[in-house]
């Protein structure tokens, strides 16, 4: 009897370190991959090839990029505070990683179905708020510490309309699971139903991941560098690939809830999923290489005045939608 | 206009009366000439007027130093010359920064350059020299600095407040301005004050002019404003022969034209880029580049450089055009009609730009007059003063193009004048091109040493940027005795701490980018 | 003045899109760039390049500078170093032996071609010379003719 229940645990851990395992190997295959991406679609946008020395296509300049950043020297400036210093890569990091615990790649490929899949990520990612401040105050800089505040004023505002617009769905499924929402697609998808709801959370989207038209943190020709100006090499990196990594994150969450998750025909249900993930991933590039950058005022502005009334009014017509 | 000026100020002044100048040799009306202190008077008379201060600047004549004072108005045609004797040993001036704000700086200079003392000038610190001069530059003897002036020379000290902290935008800037340092005092995200630091490119141009040839200086012209070069040796040639009494053939004008207009639509171009680049949009940076690279093609095929041109020369051009440039502008022109629909859609009703851009950096009227301010950014607060139009040049009268002018004044409307100016310059070139005469390129009298007639001339072009003053001191021989360039990123930048006060971060970037500024031609 | 109305929502959208579709469509024309140095470009025939010596009209196999030195005294920078030539047997003018020119401060201004009397001068379609000292941009510009003729 002892050797069927160490023999089910077995079974269950095994499945458990396979994939996690898989987990993180895949979230450094996308970050390289998406940096490779960025810089192709950058490329292309502009009437230009993108990376194209290193490997066919320039596949192989990730690689390259992170081995140089291997061999950069990790300075740590004098005055910095050095706990909150060395905390933040690891701190933003983590729930880019755990996110992708509960999202659901294929039918039977998701690494643990949490019946409050949903609540996990979304509270984990206010974690990447918190880094965002330990990284600018930590630094000691004051255009560290300007860029921090920024960022967090930016990502606390639209975190309200992120979850609201995610609300309407889970209204229409009646559960927080993953699994559930995308089994509910079946015969139509949520973008359908819920087009607005699709909007909003797309603009949130890019807000909470600092990409422009909302980088303000990050603007590079205006003041530095923002909260990640003290860091070089190895950290800077992690930095990135963190960003990165919740833009696909952002984009898998917008797949299950609105396009269906891994729902489709002919193709196996994986393959839909990355296309439709990459898709977004695409769009939210395009974004960025087409517009300039929103004023920070005019972003709290637009986010507490339009967005968080609109979603509001959307939860509105659906409740009463749903009870005729 | 000028009859009422001559006897406004002979009125004013009663003993020194206005003398009238032959305008077509001159470039000014009227010149007057009084003692120091008569200048402030004077200085009110012309600001009720309405004229503007375009340019002031000293000349060492060795027993005595001349100030110049050039008062022009922006709708009416009239340009007096105000000038002053000081005593070398001890030159003292009122200061004119009370009435016009562009003095400030103008007085400055000349102090570090001359060591004239302008009484009631709140700043006297160092605008070029940072490193610190033991004698003054400009004067023809050497004149040591003394200690007390020494002392003012280094007095910039910004106060600090409570609650507020320095920031420092550049010298090193992402968007391509060039080095400028401004000190910015803020109070959290509003500015309360602003201070630009200009002299990191500061390479001393006027003292080359004398002790250069006016040949031997033509090059030094297209350095000063390397993306609008052509018009700055467009204004040097002309200024140069209308001292000497030479005049190009038609097809020399004509060409000069042409290709002072391409050189301004790749300015603007670039200028567009630059700006989006500043406010986060990278894409029209390269969309820019890919035109601006068929009109360096084309600039190339015909002067042999593609930034800093030395092509035209006193008489005419250095070499002729052949049929690829005319085949390849026009080509050119059928292009760039079809890019502009890009742009309007990717840039000019984006409303994240117009967001950005509307109601900043608001320039009245007032305020255009007060600091001589001039180009798309003038033409953008309503007032459409072009010297194209005004003081017609090299071919330019016979064309037919319009002005554009914004209603409003903000950094939008500044877009959209430089915007619409490109489209005239694509019709100016048109109608250069279709009316292109045959004939020689250059005039036939030209002497390899040139030597003008004694005297002084202000001649003023239109460049990208705004209005290029030339003034030149001749002395009969082959070297200029002094050569003054008044700068138009000069003066627009002078508006910048007025405009800036009180607003966010972003919206300084907005505004730094909407005056179109090259500090290599306010560094001289 | 009257502040100008802001566009409405929906205006406000459309130029987003409208912007989206000019970089989409941008995205799939073709490049515009050229893959220097794997593909060059034709340089145009008047590039100023630096400067090179011209053979002499009636005899290619000497160079046509008669060492007069005009050039050296018009030139702005002070680029030209030294120009010294010698009178051969038999010739009325001094040909060029030694034609120092610095091109780190040359600034291409063409005024030593302009003014040269027997336009011996020309401009050169060197358009990327590369070295690993400031010695290398030290040019002889006779010793440049000589090779050349060694080529030819």
């Amino acid at each position: 009897m002892i050797e069927d229940i160490v023999g089910k645990i077995g079974q269950e851990a095994l499945r458990l370190i396979i994939g996690l395992v898989g987990v993180v190997a895949f979230v450094v295959v996308n970050a390289l991959l998406l940096t490779w991406m960025e810089r192709k679609v950058a490329g292309h946008m502009q009437r230009r090839i993108g990376p194209k020395e290193v490997g066919p296509f320039g596949l192989l300049q990730p690689i390259a990029d992170a081995l140089k950043l291997l061999g950069k020297e990790i300075l740590t400036p004098k005055k910095v505070e050095k706990p909150l210093y060395y905390l933040a890569p690891t701190l933003i990091f983590i729930p880019a990683l755990t996110s992708f615990v509960v999202i659901p790649f294929d039918a039977y490929l998701q690494v643990q179905d949490i019946n409050v899949g949903i609540l996990v990520i979304l509270a984990l990612s206010s974690l990447t708020v918190l880094s965002i401040l330990v990284a600018g105050w930590g630094s000691e800089n004051k255009y560290s510490l300007i860029g921090a505040i920024r960022s967090v004023a930016q990502n606390v505002a639209y975190e309200i309309p992120l979850l609201l617009s995610l609300l309407p769905v889970v209204m229409l499924t009646n559960s927080l699971s993953l699994k559930d929402i995308v089994e509910a697609q079946g015969k139509i998808w949520f973008v359908v139903l819920q087009p607005v709801a699709f909007f909003i959370y797309f603009i949130a989207a890019v807000a909470e991941t600092n990409r422009t038209p909302f980088d303000l943190p990050e603007a590079e020709s205006e003041l530095v560098a923002g909260y990640h100006t003290e860091y070089s090499g190895m950290r800077f990196a992690l930095f990135f690939l963190a960003e990165y990594t919740n833009i696909f994150i952002v984009s898998a969450i917008a797949t299950t809830f609105f396009l269906g998750g891994y729902r489709g025909p002919l193709l196996p249900g994986i393959l839909w999923f990355f296309i439709k993930s990459y898709l977004l991933v695409f769009v939210i590039m395009w974004f960025r290489w087409t517009y300039p950058r929103v004023r920070f005022d005019q972003l709290l502005n637009f986010s507490w005045k339009m967005l968080i009334p609109l979603t509001f009014v959307n939860l509105i017509i659906t409740g009463g939608l749903l009870k005729l | 206009m000028v009859e009422e000026v001559k006897s406004g100020i002979s009125q004013l002044l009663r003993e020194r009366r206005p003398v009238e100048e032959p305008y077509g040799e001159k470039g000014y009306h009227l010149s007057v000439d009084m003692a120091p202190k008569d200048l402030i008077d004077v200085g009110r008379f012309f600001k009720e007027k309405g004229f503007y201060l375009a340019c002031a600047l000293c000349v060492d004549f060795r027993d005595y130093l001349e100030l110049v004072y050039f008062f022009a108005h922006h709708e009416g045609h009239c340009r007096v010359k105000v000038t002053s004797r000081l005593d070398p040993q001890a030159p003292y001036a009122p200061s004119l920064s009370s009435v016009f704000g562009s003095a400030l700086w103008y007085e400055r200079e000349i102090h570090e350059f001359f060591g004239v003392r302008f009484e009631g000038h709140p700043n006297m610190a160092y605008l070029f020299l940072h490193g610190g001069i033991d004698f003054y530059p400009l004067r023809k003897e050497k004149v040591m600095v003394s200690e007390e002036d020494r002392a003012l020379l280094n007095s910039f000290r910004p106060e600090e407040g409570e609650d507020t902290f320095f920031i420092n935008l550049g010298p090193q800037h992402p968007s391509t301005h060039g080095v400028l340092r401004v000190v910015l005092k803020m109070d959290g995200e509003y500015i309360e004050r602003a201070e630009p630091v200009m002299g990191y490119l500061h390479r001393m141009h006027e003292k080359m002019a004398e002790n250069r040839t006016y040949l031997q200086f033509l090059p030094n012209t297209g350095r000063m404003d390397y993306l609008g070069a052509m018009a700055f040796n467009l204004g040097y040639v002309t200024a140069v022969e209308r001292l000497c009494g030479i005049k190009a053939p038609p097809r020399a004008q004509y060409v000069r034209v042409i290709a002072t207009e391409l050189n301004r639509i790749s300015s603007h171009l670039l200028w567009l880029g630059a700006y989006l680049a500043d406010l986060g949009a990278m894409t029209p940076f390269l969309y820019v580049f890919d035109d601006r690279e068929q009109i360096l093609d084309i600039l190339e095929g015909i002067t042999g450089s593609r930034l800093t041109y030395c092509y035209f020369r006193f008489g005419g051009l250095f070499n002729d055009v052949d049929e690829d440039f005319i085949t390849g502008v026009r080509r050119f022109i059928a292009r760039m009609r079809g890019r502009f629909q890009i742009y309007d859609d990717l840039v000019t009703k984006n409303v994240i730009f117009i967001n950005r851009t509307r109601n900043v950096g608001v320039i009245t009227r007032e305020t255009a007059r007060q600091y001589g301010v001039s180009g798309p950014v003038l033409r953008g607060a309503g007032i459409a003063m072009d010297m194209r139009k005004k003081e017609p040049y090299a071919a330019y009268g016979e064309f037919d193009f319009s002005i554009p002018t914004g209603s409003y004044g903000d950094a939008h409307d500044i877009y959209l004048v430089r915007f619409k100016e490109m489209e005239e310059s694509l019709n100016i070139i048109e109608q250069a091109l279709n009316g292109l005469p045959e004939g020689p390129i250059m005039a036939e009298k030209v002497p390899k040493k040139l030597k003008p007639p004694k005297g002084d001339l202000y001649h003023v072009v239109e460049t990208p940027r705004g209005e290029l003053g030339i003034y030149i001191v001749s002395d009969e021989s082959d070297i200029p005795y002094r050569m003054k360039w008044r700068v138009p990123s000069f003066a627009n930048l002078m508006v910048f701490p007025e405009l800036v006060r009180g607003c966010l971060l972003a919206d300084a970037i907005a505004i730094l980018g909407s005056l179109d500024l090259v500090i290599p031609e306010i560094d001289r | 003045m009257k502040v100008p109305p802001r566009p409405s929502f929906i205006a406000g959208v459309i130029s987003l899109l409208k912007g989206l579709m000019v970089t989409l469509k941008a995205f799939f024309q073709p490049v515009v760039t050229s893959q220097y140095p794997r593909e060059l470009l034709p340089i145009s025939p008047r590039f100023r390049g630096h400067t090179k010596l011209l053979p002499d009209k009636d005899d290619p196999t000497k160079n046509a500078c008669i060492a007069c030195g005009i050039c050296v005294r018009n030139c702005p920078s002070g680029s030209i170093k030294k120009v010294e030539g010698e009178k051969r047997e038999g010739e009325k003018k001094k040909t060029a032996t030694t034609y120092l020119l610095d091109f780190t401060t040359c600034s291409q201004c063409g005024i030593c071609v302009e003014t040269c009397p027997s336009g011996a001068l020309a401009f050169s379609a060197d358009f990327n010379p590369a070295g690993y000292r400031r010695e290398d941009f030290y040019y002889d510009l006779v010793q440049e003719f000589e090779k050349r003729k060694e080529v030819k």
